[in-house]
């Protein structure tokens, strides 16, 4: 069977931050505004006969209206098929693959993938006490979300003698990074020692090994790739995609070096594009924790694993660096609005291949980027996209 | 028989309660339970004790009968939650006897019975308090903490109930009406000592006294009653008088948890049980020591201290302002009834085809290792070893930082996650750890119990306090 290729050819987000002032339809309109806005030849929304929506919180946060007719009403679109995507850190990143799908089927020809999240109409504790007391009654109570990444940090520095201050470079080299870009939640320059001295918050990890809690939207538009030209002379393409799940639970891991998830979502990715990690120029992986970064490129196979931390202190993944990741900022700085978060690593991963990252822009040498989400209960889910300017 | 013991490690000292209140003075310490202690966790700490020493598998216990002052549901499944911790048979029967400190007495003298009239063959007594005195009243520099545990055996034993005696007289002593919270004091104490404590104490005792008992186990509810009964009745300080100045006044729990360490030797031992207008004393004739007497008293010693306000929080007296954000998954609700056996049991389902066991049952319909759906339902290992572990600093109430948490491969091969007794100070990637219920949470007005671990150091280990079965 032979799909259709798709082309991105419109991508942007809001400014991340504490969004107190706006509503969640509001931020949802300056997202679509964001993406058509950068539409090169120009964009009529009602070109678009398919939406998916991202949207994680779900009960727990009063929206258990946001099904999938919210959003068209909101930014103009009443009337357009939509569909709501939830599948956890991902559901950004799995929305971009379902409107993908949904583009090379044949049975839409152009798609708006939209993610928007409220972080922070609900307490910080209200957020931390949903998530503690989720799941079975008692086995997973007390269960933050650091709790399901610092196991892993403390079984990766027992194995692979991973330092704090290895941590602490992912988190000073994304701050680096987020403080030259414009849409980043926090835009200030951190040292190592800023970070091993912050505050703990769940051993071995502190206040800035964590993202924080962050509201925004992202959105991008996709197109039959015969399109593409009635909209840019840039395209890019979705080259390849994959997703995969592993336990749920923590207890059920055999390993607590890796992300399995991860590492097969990613194996799906390389082969459907016909690339290899080596060929992929700049990468925007899940960093919710700065332990996460780390597993994140090794099961990724951008480095051998255990030498994550190394890497990373090494400057490995600094802009400059080998395998740029997370010039964004990644979630760490840029903010982590939960919906968003893929669609606003795709943008990131748009410019870079369109040469629009400004201060952040790295080489382009193969002309892929790749973008990464892990997450759910005990990392159980992981989505892959690798976009490519090659036609 | 075979007998159990268990304490909170926390003291409070007796000063630092007179301080607060503007006295001067202030004499010793009292136990007092952990955010995640209560009578229920340990009575479940001093049962399973009792039944290590016993050398008894706990799924042939016929029932629990259990003496508390205040079960931990005013009105609620206080009983089938301690005897399915317990790992006893959704069978078992016995009793829970409450309303006054006299109940530990209660459930001792109502085993007994069960036993004699053969309706029981293994009967696990457990008798505990944790004292809520209200706060300013004098009696909160001795209200303590524990738990003891005492398995009866049909035949077999070396020790028996040898003479029971009750005398009653319906007086208010230390009460609390229907709605009040802390317990009240006694309204006059020169009252309470002349006309009601001294006179029906001292005649039960006289009347045991005629058995030529060795030692005394004898209630001292304000730290000067104890004494003055004993001159009556003792030469030198009675053997309960160790237990007292541990622990203080337990309640339910000091009659017996004053008499195991005397049970140490073949021995005749008086034993007194005062409150609710009661007094009853039995005698307890050993043959020879008695199992698991010679180690309780390792289950009250030690302790570290806290401070007067942090008792006041953990007893629910000293409460934050604004409203509390409930748990997502009520206490009431099908998660619960579903997990119930699981939680409280520690069950496992091990795979018929590969072995793997999978926690917890009811989520596990297809194997986790080989797909296979032919399981058999198995009690979990209590020990086992952490392979990683984070210490969780950022709770909003009602949990409590610093919260440890841990990945452990039990010593069955089943791996499970589960919080951590104490700060995580003492935890670390190949630590030995054991298995003890813990109150999890105390939500919309009821106490969530659960497994949780804890290290294993020397004598606050269940298995290296008690040794092996004599």
């Amino acid at each position: 069977m032979s799909w259709n290729r798709v082309a991105v050819v419109g991508a942007g987000l809001i400014k991340f931050g504490e969004l107190f002032e706006q509503s969640y339809e509001q931020m949802a309109a300056g997202a679509f505004q964001a993406a058509t806005g950068a539409v090169d030849r120009g964009f009529d929304p009602q070109d678009i006969d398919g939406v998916f929506i991202a949207t994680q919180r779900g009960s727990l946060w009063g929206q258990e209206g946001i099904g999938g007719n919210t959003v068209p009403t909101a930014i103009g679109l009443a009337g357009v098929p939509c569909t709501r995507i939830e599948n956890a850190c991902p559901s950004g990143s799995d929305a971009f693959r379902i409107g993908a799908m949904a583009v090379a089927s044949g049975v839409h020809d152009a798609v708006l993938v939209i993610g928007v999240e409220k972080m922070r109409d609900k307490s910080t504790d209200e957020g931390l006490l949903s998530r503690a007391a989720a799941g079975h009654p008692v086995l997973t109570r007390g269960e933050t979300a650091p709790v399901l990444f610092a196991p892993f940090a403390t079984r990766h520095m027992h194995e692979y003698g991973t330092t704090r201050e290895m941590l602490a470079s992912v988190a000073v080299k994304n701050h680096h990074n987020g403080a030259r870009d414009p849409y980043a939640h926090f835009q200030n320059e951190i040292t190592i020692d800023d970070v091993l001295k912050s505050a703990p918050v769940c051993h071995p990890l502190h206040l800035l090994d964590c993202c924080p809690q962050t509201d925004g939207a992202a959105a991008a538009i996709l197109v039959n790739a015969d399109r593409a030209g009635e909209f840019t002379d840039k395209p890019v393409y979705v080259a390849g995609f994959g997703v995969a799940t592993d336990h749920p639970y923590l207890h059920e891991k055999q390993s607590f070096t890796g992300l399995k998830a991860t590492a097969l979502a990613g194996e799906r990715a390389y082969r459907m594009a016909g690339v290899e990690p080596g060929q992929i120029d700049c990468a925007e992986v899940h960093d919710c924790f700065t332990i996460t970064e780390i597993l994140d490129i090794e099961d990724l196979g951008f480095v051998d694993k255990g030498k994550g931390g190394v890497a990373s202190l090494d400057g490995e993944t600094s802009l400059t660096g080998r395998i740029p990741v997370n010039t964004s900022g990644g979630l760490l700085a840029k903010g982590h609005p939960i919906g968003a978060t893929g669609v606003a690593q795709l943008t990131e991963c748009w410019w870079q291949l369109r040469g629009e990252a400004g201060e952040r822009q790295v080489e382009s040498r193969h002309g892929y980027a790749l973008q990464h989400n892990v997450g759910g209960r005990g990392s159980g889910v992981s989505v892959v996209n690798i976009l490519t300017t090659n036609p | 028989m075979a007998v159990g013991a268990a304490a909170p490690a926390r003291r409070l000292a007796a000063a630092n309660v007179a301080g607060a209140w503007g006295r001067g003075g202030g004499r010793g310490q009292v136990a007092v339970c952990a955010p995640d202690e209560d009578v229920l966790t340990l009575s479940a700490e001093a049962a399973a004790r009792a039944i290590a020493s016993s050398g008894l598998q706990n799924d042939i216990v016929d029932g629990v009968w259990w003496g508390t002052t205040r079960p931990p549901f005013a009105e609620g499944p206080s009983h089938s939650v301690l005897a399915s911790a317990l790992g006893l048979s959704s069978h078992s029967g016995g009793a829970l006897c409450s309303g006054s400190p006299h109940a530990g007495m209660d459930a001792l003298l109502a085993a007994a019975d069960a036993i004699a009239a053969g309706t029981a063959r293994v009967a696990m007594v457990v008798a505990a308090d944790a004292l809520v005195p209200g706060p300013g009243t004098t009696y909160e520099e001795r209200a303590g903490a524990a738990a003891a545990a005492v398995v009866l055996v049909s035949d077999g034993g070396n020790a028996s109930i040898a003479a029971r005696i009750t005398r009653t007289h319906p007086f208010l002593d230390r009460y609390r009406a229907d709605g009040e919270f802390g317990t009240r004091d006694v309204y006059d104490s020169r009252l309470f000592r002349e006309e009601v404590f001294l006179p029906i104490v001292g005649e039960v005792g006289e009347q045991l006294a005629s058995l030529d008992v060795d030692e005394w186990s004898l209630p001292d509810p304000d730290g000067r009653l104890g004494a003055a009964i004993g001159r009556k009745l003792a030469e030198g300080a009675p053997a309960s008088a160790g237990a007292y100045t541990a622990v203080g006044d337990t309640g339910a729990a000091a009659p017996l948890l004053g008499a195991l360490g005397a049970l140490d030797a073949a021995r005749t031992v008086g034993v007194i049980g005062f409150g609710g207008g009661r007094a009853t004393g039995i005698v307890i004739d050993a043959e020879g020591p008695v199992r698991g007497a010679a180690a309780a008293a390792d289950a009250w010693a030690g302790g570290q201290p806290v401070s007067y306000a942090e008792a006041l929080r953990v007893r629910g007296q000293l409460q934050p302002t604004g409203e509390t954000i409930p748990m997502g998954v009520p206490p009431q609700s099908a998660p619960f009834v579903r997990g119930a056996e699981e939680m409280l049991g520690l069950l496992g389902a091990r795979c018929v085809d590969c072995g793997t066991i999978n926690t917890p049952p009811t989520i596990h319909p297809y194997c986790i290792s080989c797909g296979s759906t032919k399981f058999e339902l198995v009690p979990l290992a209590r020990r086992g070893v952490v392979h990683t572990f984070v210490v969780n600093h950022t709770m909003p109430p009602p949990f409590e930082a610093p919260l440890p948490l841990a990945v452990i491969d039990l010593d069955d091969g089943a791996r499970v996650m589960l919080q951590v007794v104490g700060d995580g100070s003492d935890m670390q990637i190949g630590a030995r750890v054991e298995l003890v219920l813990r109150r999890y949470a105390f939500e919309r007005g009821v106490p969530v119990y659960g497994f949780k671990a804890r290290a294993v150091s020397g004598m606050r280990s269940t298995e290296e306090s008690m040794g092996a079965p004599g």
